[in-house]
């Protein structure tokens, strides 16, 4: 018998996150608009970041794996600033 | 004024095994669920500079709540070590030991299937007020709670002294604690008052497998060979099994139809 | 303001054994975690190395929180449709004194955090360092300010204090490793892996990543196996594809479909790896600051080897050390904490890290990675394919012909051969 694969919510359901209420990732939508690699869509391994009609990025923060990926793969200097979650806050793994 | 905020410690995201339904909990990652930090956060509030003890029912591995809640505010905190099954007869005697209560507040229910029992218990157990489910909670002279109706619709209550109140996850949450309140609350000791509050008042009937009772037939009635060919039913009239193979998924479905409409299962 | 002789920044590995050593040394120490708990924000491809620990906690192994011990280690090489293992097997390594294990980070960073609280250190958890204050650290609590001596950075891969002193002098080389943890019963593991009662398997994968550089793994817990993949990040960037794409596939190829099938997602996992070794590790130490584990790059990842926790736990040990010593001096600036880097130095932890200085480079290369698993494999079903009425081919024409196929020269084999070669000798 074969499974297949997960739906990506269902993978994102397994994980604990302890949400804040500061956004600890922020994107600078001119900077956005004006990238054409857009990396950060096809790294993000929580897939966070969504490219919008318009040509910037929707992002969430609340189910954030906090590994920095998105930022040290942004090409554009300053459209992805990224911060450590608030204490206590943010992903809670527990088969890490 | 004595104000008690009553907490349950408890994994938010505990393990199930799919095949047994046994639960896994983690110690280290337990602690009050939204909730009970918005009850937290209220019972800091109402007590202002007063006394605000913060409350609850677990093992050791507990007292991280409590200290916690030390760290935010709270002056003092006390862990009931309960042997029973009861947690709102546990509640009641330890926070009887911290004298007369003015106003506890409790999550609406706890995260572990809990039923909001608990907050209604307590003012039973205390003969306070109850008022449950709430939005909103603040002490303007008088206690007033704000509660969510049907519709859209919102009532305000004038909750009168004592009570027991139950706050509806709202996001609020207690103040950040600051660094040296931290340290004073991990240095603190948390007092245990110990009690047996008995085996749960609900009785639960053990867990079986399905087993149908078995139904009397009596012997069929005749000489050896009747009642053998009565016992294997080998004479008697029936519609004789047919193997059939159908080559898809539809042709089984069309089968199937077939069978249940010849039999009148269906109209046909 | 709060006062310690030490702050340790961040309840890793790293952090733990450092404030470890700093308690017993006598000094107060402070253990600063973001986490509500050690381990919560820790992910890794499985396998915990800890000889380092003999030096720190007699008898570890009584006492640490393993899920099993590592007695099979395989190295895998893929194409698409072959597979070529070489695995090892040793029961030594089931015993007393052990070599490997397996963990969860939530249960081993919390044990070795209790370790160093148990000897005096001040655990302070859901506290996030913001950045250096003049006189040591700032948090994000309200009266957050920690004055120290000395700061022991062991905040992880991410490392904002190193970042905020200019510690890196080279760009940093990071890769992803993204987990899926999957549930199955024991004793179907035990049978598919071939194991019994605590033994372990730990298998490192090459050429599984299609055409981003990286490899994979694949670890049995007590009832469930974590599987992954790392991937570089210019080549993820460049190949448009996501990373839990790659997993999957890495789940569906013949040699690896039968170990994990039916396996029941219950976390999945990721987290940066800075991969770029000795080569791009940040300078060590600076006025009142050390920096050891994941932030200083102390991750071995090249390719046959994963392991990371046993340099955080010796470079931890040696920084806490020479803070200790640095501090009875009296001289706690750069100088005066030089001791640790020769002390690194002298050690496993930079010693392994020199020493196999080109082999994170050598096994990212492209030939590495998509060259050779190919030319391998080949090589290895043209040994063993049983083509009658020809005569066997001369091993010598195999290779020839797989160098052709995937277009290897003689002298990128040599070069490689010896690069590898001067690495491991």
């Amino acid at each position: 018998m074969t499974y297949p694969e997960r739906d990506f919510d269902d993978r994102m359901s397994t994980v604990e996150f302890r949400v804040g209420d500061r956004p600890h990732i922020t994107v600078d939508q001119d900077v956005c608009r004006s990238c054409t690699t857009q990396a950060c869509v096809h790294a993000c391994p929580a897939n966070l970041f969504v490219p919008t009609a318009e040509g910037g990025i929707l992002f969430n923060y609340e189910q954030c794996f906090e590994c920095g990926t998105c930022y040290q793969v942004c090409n554009q200097e300053g459209a992805i600033t990224w911060t450590y979650p608030d204490g206590g806050h943010g992903v809670v793994f527990r088969k890490g | 004024m004595l104000v008690i905020a009553a907490l349950r410690w408890v994994d938010p995201r505990p393990g199930v095994d799919p095949l047994t339904g046994a639960v896994h909990t983690d110690p280290k990652a337990s602690g009050p669920s939204a909730a009970d930090e918005c009850a937290l956060a209220h019972a800091l509030r109402i007590a202002g500079p007063g006394r605000c003890v913060a409350v609850t029912a677990g093992p050791p591995a507990a007292e991280g709540l409590l200290r916690d809640a030390l760290a935010a505010g709270a002056t003092d905190a006390l862990r009931i070590d309960d042997a029973g099954a009861n947690t709102a007869v546990a509640l009641t005697a330890g926070i009887r030991t911290l004298g007369p209560p003015d106003v506890i507040v409790c999550g609406d229910h706890s995260l572990d299937h809990g039923t909001g029992a608990t907050p209604a218990l307590l003012a039973h157990a205390f003969g306070a007020a109850q008022a449950l489910g709430l939005v909103e909670l603040s002490m303007d002279g008088e206690l007033t709670g704000l509660r969510r109706l049907d519709g859209g619709r919102r009532e305000r209550l004038a909750i009168p002294l004592p009570a027991v109140c139950s706050v509806e996850p709202t996001g609020l949450r207690p103040p950040r604690a600051s660094l040296p309140a931290v340290l004073a609350a991990q240095a603190a000791a948390i007092p245990v008052v110990t009690v047996d509050s008995g085996p749960s008042m609900v009785q639960a009937g053990e867990q079986k497998p399905y087993r149908p009772r078995p139904t009397h037939l009596g012997a069929p009635a005749g000489d050896a060979h009747h009642r053998v060919l009565a016992l294997t039913g080998a004479l008697t009239e029936r519609t004789p099994p047919r193997v059939v193979r159908p080559a898809s998924a539809a042709e089984a479905a069309d089968e199937l139809l077939d069978f249940l409409r010849k039999h009148g299962f269906l109209e046909p | 303001m709060t006062e310690f002789d030490v702050v340790v920044v961040g309840a890793g590995p790293a952090g733990s054994a450092a404030a470890l050593e700093v308690a017993r040394a006598g000094l107060s120490v402070a253990l600063v975690e973001r986490g509500p708990f050690p381990g919560a924000k820790n992910v890794f491809g499985g396998v915990v190395y800890g000889r380092v620990l003999d030096e720190l906690i007699p008898r570890w192994w009584e006492r640490m929180p393993v899920q099993r011990w590592v007695t099979r280690r395989s190295t895998m090489v893929l194409t698409p449709t072959q597979a070529l293992t070489v695995d090892l097997r040793a029961q030594d390594w089931g015993q007393a004194p052990y070599n490997g294990a397996t963990a969860h980070r939530s249960e081993l960073d919390s044990w070795l955090a209790e370790q160093a609280v148990a000897a005096g250190a001040t655990l302070i958890t859901s506290t996030v360092v913001t950045g250096r204050s003049a006189t040591g650290v700032r948090t994000d609590r309200p009266d957050g300010d920690i004055a120290a001596k000395v700061v022991i950075a062991c905040d992880g891969v991410n490392s904002f204090l190193a970042k905020e002193a200019g510690l890196f002098k080279a760009r940093e080389h990071n890769t992803l490793g993204v987990k899926e943890t999957l549930a199955l019963p024991r004793a179907v593991i035990d049978e598919r892996f071939g194991l019994t009662g605590d033994e372990g398997a730990d298998f490192e994968i090459i050429g599984c990543t299609g055409d981003i550089p990286g490899g994979g793994f694949l670890y049995t817990n007590k009832e469930s196996v974590g599987i992954g993949v790392v991937l570089e990040l210019d080549g993820l960037t460049a190949a448009k594809v996501r990373p839990e794409e790659l997993i999957a596939e890495l789940k569906a190829h013949p040699a690896i479909a039968p170990l994990v099938r039916g396996g029941e997602l219950v976390e999945y996992s990721a987290h940066l790896i800075p991969e770029g070794g000795y080569r791009t590790m940040p300078e060590l130490v600076t006025d009142g600051m050390l920096i050891a584990g994941d932030a200083a790059a102390m991750c071995l990842a090249a390719g046959i080897w994963l392991e990371g926790v046993n340099f955080a736990l010796g470079a931890g040990m040696y920084a806490g050390r020479a803070a200790a010593a640095a501090i009875a001096k009296g001289d706690t600036s750069k100088a005066g904490l030089a001791a640790y880097r020769t002390m690194l130095e002298n050690s496993f932890v930079l010693g392994d890290h020199r020493r196999l200085r080109d082999m994170p480079g050598l096994v990212l290369s492209e030939r590495v990675q998509r060259r050779y698993p190919g030319l391998v494999c080949d090589l290895a079903q043209g040994m063993f394919e049983v083509d009658n009425a020809q005569p066997k081919p001369g091993l010598r024409k195999l290779l020839r012909e797989a160098r052709r196929t995937h277009g290897v020269r003689v002298r990128d084999l040599l070069r490689d051969g010896i690069t590898a070669m001067r690495s491991l000798s």
